[in-house]
């Protein structure tokens, strides 16, 4: 009979969310967007860039040369400056005024005087930024053009043999273990998606957090709650809106998991078959590419596809339950113990304190994931939902996993058995002493 | 024979403060019992111990002769005085969830729904959203959720508040209708009319105290004070010379009907009705000799009056 009554708590408070036109509206839309954000990317950072054409005001002559042929300045070394889709070089030695090389069609001027060899400074004009990537490109271009000058400028080197001496140190991870070294590395990528998931916890916590204390407060305003908890216990009354409002959010993360799948799906499939813009303008132009190539070629969209998406699909729905069970029951303790929600505002900030501070602490983790601060946040319950996110996606012993989970289920029970003290007092409370006084004189009476 | 609800010497304090002070009383299978008391008089702790809403600190609960458990509470329907409904649900879609909370399974629950609703004209609302509904309708669909399960024992808290005349005409025929089919009804109201026309028990809460309690016909026989209304044709002169040592005057005063007076009277101490009526004989034309019971709001006055009269300290 008890079951049955938390049963049909549970079965309302999620078919009067989920049945409801904004609920559906919301699922629908946020992972078409979510997609079409991707996509867009896509589309703007590999089918549409914009080409600038550079004006080098080289003055002092370093890196370039009058070519007698087509009385043009040409770099000295034109192997500095590769043949790229964006980006062009034209050279002068006396650059005109700005709205004469504008007209001309350039987007961007450099200039630079002698001290360019030892400030290893100069000035990038424009009239709009050509952005970050377009400028790291032609910082790039141009420091080997300079370095090209200072070895030529050395009577000891020439440029071919500055660059054969010259060393570029790579470092592969490896990962000594019992079975041996194992292809290792890639924790800060791993640290990221870790971070991203447990952003998404901490957020689906404190909104639906939110929504318990919200409902609570509204059963107590009108009126309903007395019905209630007189045909149920006050604490399996608790229970089944802690679950039921937890089943909402899963419906929500599960159906945006699928949509998204199904989404992206579909635009992989057109995208591969070429009937998408990006898909020629990714590769060359007689060679078509496919999406996942094309997201593996950039650095941003790359972390996608690192992802362990079993893993942290696991651990985020571990990590929710008992996180949920836990933060859902003080959120319901908080709606049962105040009359309005404004009032409320000001607990749930006390509440929500400690995993606010996980979810800081674990951009230190997605960096540091060993160091013993994290280690020790991860095993506590009130911040190991979030951490262990971040640990689980770099890499963590699965009894660390485990022995986490298990404290914060242990604890989450422990909390709901005196949350559900402080909701059977509160709930029909009409306000008055400070409600943090109250807490403590409910928490400790035992009823019926 | 077994009681629906007994009550023995309970006991609840808050914060040091005795709500109830030993209340004992016991509701009969198939009656009617006012609970009755001014604001504070413990009735809502009373009636919350009774549903496992308050945990009292002494004292005993039997349900249906058996001692109090929480299935015992899912046999009786409540109706609070503080009551409401989730506004954003559709009317008989939260009736059901009600009665799946008192343990009805879900397509028994919509049969017997349908009753209710057709039995209080409502069975048009069945698809319409609470927040669509006037205060009174909902009142009516509050009451349906606490009837629905056919309860042992109905526990109301003012069931009349906000309801026109007409609809608590509806409600109180209804309360008698289950009465008479067995159901036992608690009935907590400042309504006094109500408390006449429908109890035939009331039990007087006072300051957390069983102040008064028994059949109400009884109590208000035990109440009167000799009060007598007496109809005649003649002299007022006359009449009052006739009553002598008998009986006070309280007052005369003119009916519609010409010459015909209506004397208020209290009979002295120990004066049978009899002796008066053979002194006006006579004197007067008697037409009607009534007697005149305390009203249930007299007597509820006149206990808290008499409580208030008692130092706090001795009572408690």
């Amino acid at each position: 009979m008890k079951v049955n009554l938390i049963g049909t708590v549970i079965y309302r408070e999620w078919r009067t969310r989920v049945v409801k036109r904004s609920f559906l509206l919301g699922t629908l839309l946020t992972p078409i967007l979510s997609v079409g954000l991707i996509i867009g990317s896509v589309l703007l950072t590999d089918g549409v860039e914009v080409n600038h054409l550079v004006l080098v005001e080289d003055a002092p002559g370093l890196i370039t040369r009058l070519d007698a042929a087509s009385g043009q300045y040409v770099p000295r070394c034109p192997g500095c400056f590769p043949e790229r889709d964006n980006l062009e070089y034209r050279f002068v030695r006396e650059a005109p005024e700005d709205s004469v090389w504008l007209a001309q069609g350039h987007t961007v001027l450099v200039e630079y005087d002698e001290s360019v060899l030892q400030n290893a400074a100069g000035y990038m004009v424009y009239e709009k930024s050509p952005g970050v990537q377009a400028k790291r490109q032609i910082e790039r271009d141009l420091s080997r053009a300079m370095e090209h000058a200072r070895v030529m400028e050395s009577t000891e080197l020439d440029w071919s043999a500055y660059q054969r001496l010259k060393l570029d140190l790579t470092l592969f991870d490896r990962e000594s273990t019992e079975e041996g070294r194992e292809e290792g590395g890639g924790d800060e990528v791993r640290g990221l998606i870790g971070f991203l998931f447990s952003a998404v916890l901490f957020m689906v916590l404190a909104v639906y957090g939110g929504m318990i204390m919200r409902s609570v407060v509204e059963e107590k305003s009108n009126h309903v709650v007395e019905v209630l908890v007189a045909a149920v216990r006050p604490e399996a009354l608790l229970l089944g809106k802690v679950i039921g409002m937890g089943c909402v959010a899963l419906t929500q993360i599960i159906a945006w998991s699928l949509l998204s799948t199904l989404t992206f799906g579909i635009f992989q499939s057109l995208f591969d078959a070429g009937w998408v813009n990006g898909s020629m303008a990714a590769g060359t132009e007689d060679i078509p590419v496919d999406l996942l190539t094309v997201m593996a070629q950039n650095e941003a969209l790359s972390v996608l596809l690192d992802i362990q998406w079993g893993v942290m699909i696991l651990g985020t729905v571990a990590f929710f339950i008992g996180g949920f069970l836990l933060y859902g029951s003080l959120y319901a303790a908080v709606g049962a113990s105040v009359q309005s929600e404004q009032e409320g505002q000001g607990m749930v900030v006390a509440i929500i304190l400690p995993l606010m501070f996980a979810y800081m602490a674990g951009g230190g983790a997605m960096s540091n994931p060993d160091v013993p601060v994290f280690t020790w946040l991860g095993y506590i319950p009130l911040t190991a939902p979030v951490i262990m996110l971040v640990r689980l996606a770099i890499g963590v012993a699965w009894w660390e996993a485990v022995l986490s989970w298990c404290l914060l289920i242990l604890t989450a029970r422990l909390v709901l058995g005196l949350a559900g003290r402080i909701y059977r007092n509160g709930v029909l409370h009409d306000g008055g002493k400070s409600v943090w006084k109250l807490w403590i004189q409910w928490m400790r009476k035992d009823e019926r | 024979m077994t009681t629906a609800l007994h009550i023995d010497d309970l006991r609840k304090s808050f914060g040091g403060q005795c709500v109830l002070d030993g209340v004992s009383f016991e509701v009969t299978p198939g009656s009617i019992m006012g609970l009755l008391g001014p604001n504070g008089a413990g009735k809502s702790t009373l009636i919350r111990s009774i549903m496992g809403i308050v945990t009292p600190d002494a004292g005993t609960i039997t349900l249906g002769g058996k001692p109090w458990t929480r299935e015992g509470v899912q046999r009786i329907g409540y109706l609070p005085e503080e009551r409401g409904l989730y506004k954003d649900m559709k009317v008989g879609e939260q009736a059901v969830y009600f009665a799946q909370l008192k343990g009805m399974e879900k397509k028994e629950a919509v049969k017997s729904l349908r009753h209710w609703f057709e039995r209080l004209e409502v069975e048009g609302w069945w698809d319409r959203k609470v927040s669509d509904i006037s205060k009174g309708m909902a009142q009516k669909i509050q009451f349906i959720c606490t009837v629905v399960q056919g309860p042992e024992l109905l526990i109301l808290d003012e069931p009349l508040s906000g309801f026109d005349p007409i609809n608590a005409r509806r409600i109180i025929d209804v309360v008698r209708s289950l009465a008479a089919e067995g159901t036992s009804i608690m009935l907590s109201t400042h309504d006094m009319p109500s408390v006449e026309r429908l109890c035939d028990h009331v039990v007087l809460l006072n300051r957390g105290r069983v102040v008064l309690q028994g059949a109400s016909d009884q109590l208000r026989e035990e109440g009167w004070n000799g009060s007598q209304e007496v109809v005649f044709r003649g002299n007022d002169l006359t009449f009052t010379n006739a009553l002598g040592a008998w009986a006070h005057l309280d007052g005369i005063e003119p009916t519609p009907q010409e010459g015909v007076r209506k004397a208020a009277i209290r009979l002295r101490e120990g004066v049978a009705p009899g002796s008066v009526i053979n002194a006006l004989q006579g004197q007067v034309e008697l037409q009607e000799f009534i007697k005149v019971r305390p009203t249930m709001e007299r007597l509820f006055i006149d206990a808290v009056e008499k409580e208030k009269s008692i130092p706090e300290s001795t009572v408690s």
